[in-house]
């Protein structure tokens, strides 16, 4: 592993379910300390990105690099993944949840887990609701368990499959506002996501179509793409799959 | 492998399966009402019931651990739990020991529960210890929560792990000395038979509880079955992967 190498690194990726060419081509790097978005219409290849990222999936052509190295779960201690499905084991209290995943990660001092698992809930706010079983919270809570599970063991990068959806406002802004906290202090997180409003959040944004980036860089950058003064970013989605994407 | 992971895995499943208590409640009422039902059936046939109690026995017991293992697993799969426990530095062998111990709890204990209410509840003759019958039970039910695993791999929805019921265990039922004795089938059938788990916990029972040979009676049985554990165990960890 190189210490220069970015957390992330997608060249040439391509792959397919079956017949189904899910990604072409497709190329970005993320660097260190960036909260970087991915975004895209739904079926547009972003969780299969997410995926490959992960090392659930093998690319067909090209390489997916996390740390300069083939993604695949030999790196998970050093990424958290956050699924677009909570993935969560209902029967189970919060706690249970944050504490068996935690062990997972290789935490087996159990006074290590203690901490580890408390810090995480404080982070996502469940502390108070640590013992409640995941039957008794609603969809933006379970969310927030997701999301714990994902930071338990402290990765320096974070990968985030639709992380705000089902969080309301408040909520949501205080968690872009640790995001951003988490970044500055060195750590990497690849969110995707369809909203525009997650977009906003991030420093650097990949605009996905068919499998393929369609447009790189700030969301200032993106929106002055579109050539008027006043544009949005989804006036600059729009812009991009409109004419092919070159940026 | 690690473990204390294998261990978290065993523990997580057997405390899901714990609050969830009309399942706990199914798991000691399917396999009374079943047996119940056979031992109604051949009421007056006391003699019929003791001959046919062995092959019964190991039926229902692969039947219930098949059933719960397999929708259990494909629960796992179906609500990405299995593909996050992918994402950790948990290995394959932790995870199908860690399934194998959980499932094993429950599934030995449905296993135990077809057994006793056979000789406490219907009372049918037998020769050889309650010891030895558990002897080949268990290894019947570990060959059958691997199987389970291993099938539930292949389906990718409830409605499709209970399609393979039938495919699954009705030649086991047909072929495997529970109806007709085994030397009795066509000799093509009797080829397959030889595949079969069923066919060696029939055979071992049979020969504990009916010929009284005791366990060095049923030790080839039992040798098969534990080679048919382990071979169905690696080859779920060959499909573990499949989500």
């Amino acid at each position: 592993m190189s210490a220069e190498a970015p957390p992330f690194e997608a060249r040439d990726i391509a792959f397919s379910y079956g017949s189904l060419q899910v990604l072409n081509g497709l190329s970005l790097s993320v660097t260190r300390g960036e909260i970087f978005g991915v975004l895209g219409a739904n079926g547009a290849g972003k969780t299969t990105l997410m995926r490959l990222l992960m090392g659930l999936l093998k690319p067909s052509s090209g390489q997916a690099l996390v740390f300069g190295e083939p993604a695949s779960p030999k790196q998970s201690t050093r990424v958290g993944y956050m699924p677009q499905l909570s993935a969560l084991y209902t029967e189970l209290s919060v706690q249970q949840n944050v504490d068996f995943f935690a062990r997972m990660y290789g935490m087996s001092d159990r006074g290590e887990r203690r901490e580890a698992v408390g810090r995480a809930l404080e982070w996502v706010a469940l502390s108070e609701r640590r013992g409640d079983s995941l039957l008794k919270l609603s969809g933006g809570m379970r969310q927030r368990v997701s999301l714990a599970i994902a930071l338990v063991h402290r990765p320096p990068l974070l990968v985030l499959d639709e992380p705000t959806v089902g969080l309301d406002p408040e909520l949501r802004a205080s968690f872009w506002g640790r995001f951003r906290s988490a970044a500055a202090a060195g750590d990497t997180i690849v969110i995707s996501s369809h909203t525009m409003d997650d977009a906003a959040h991030c420093e650097r944004l990949a605009f996905i179509q068919e499998g393929r980036v369609i447009a790189l860089g700030s969301p200032t950058e993106l929106r002055s793409a579109v050539g008027t003064p006043d544009a949005s970013l989804e006036d600059a989605f729009l812009h991009f799959v409109r004419h092919g994407g070159t940026r | 492998m690690s473990i204390d992971r294998t261990l978290a895995i065993a523990i997580r499943i057997v405390s899901q399966i714990l609050r969830d208590r009309r399942s706990i409640g199914l798991i000691f009422v399917a396999p009374i009402m079943v047996m119940s039902l056979v031992g109604f059936s051949f009421a007056d046939q006391r003699l019929v019931l003791d001959r046919v109690a062995p092959a019964l026995i190991a039926t229902f017991a692969l039947f219930f651990t098949f059933m719960l293992t397999g929708v259990s697993f494909l629960r796992e799969r179906s609500q990405g739990t299995l593909e996050r426990l992918l994402t950790t530095p948990v290995g394959r062998a932790d995870i199908l020991v860690g399934y194998l111990l959980g499932f094993l709890v429950f599934a030995a204990i449905q296993s135990l529960v077809v057994l006793l209410y056979t000789i406490v509840a219907l009372q049918i003759d037998y020769q050889g210890s309650f010891a030895e019958m558990v002897v080949v039970l268990l290894v019947l039910t570990v060959a059958a929560v691997n199987l389970g695993i291993f099938v539930s791999t292949f389906a990718r929805n409830e409605f499709q792990v209970v399609q393979f019921i039938p495919v699954i265990l009705a030649p086991q039922i047909f072929l495997s000395g529970v109806i007709l004795p085994v030397a009795q089938l066509p000799a093509y059938f009797q080829a397959v038979s030889n595949v079969l788990p069923l066919t060696y916990a029939v055979s071992g029972l049979k020969a504990i509880m009916l010929e009284g040979r005791g366990l060095s009676g049923a030790a080839g049985d039992i040798a098969v079955l534990t080679s048919f554990a382990v071979a169905l165990l690696a080859l779920a960890a060959l499909t573990v992967r499949r989500t």
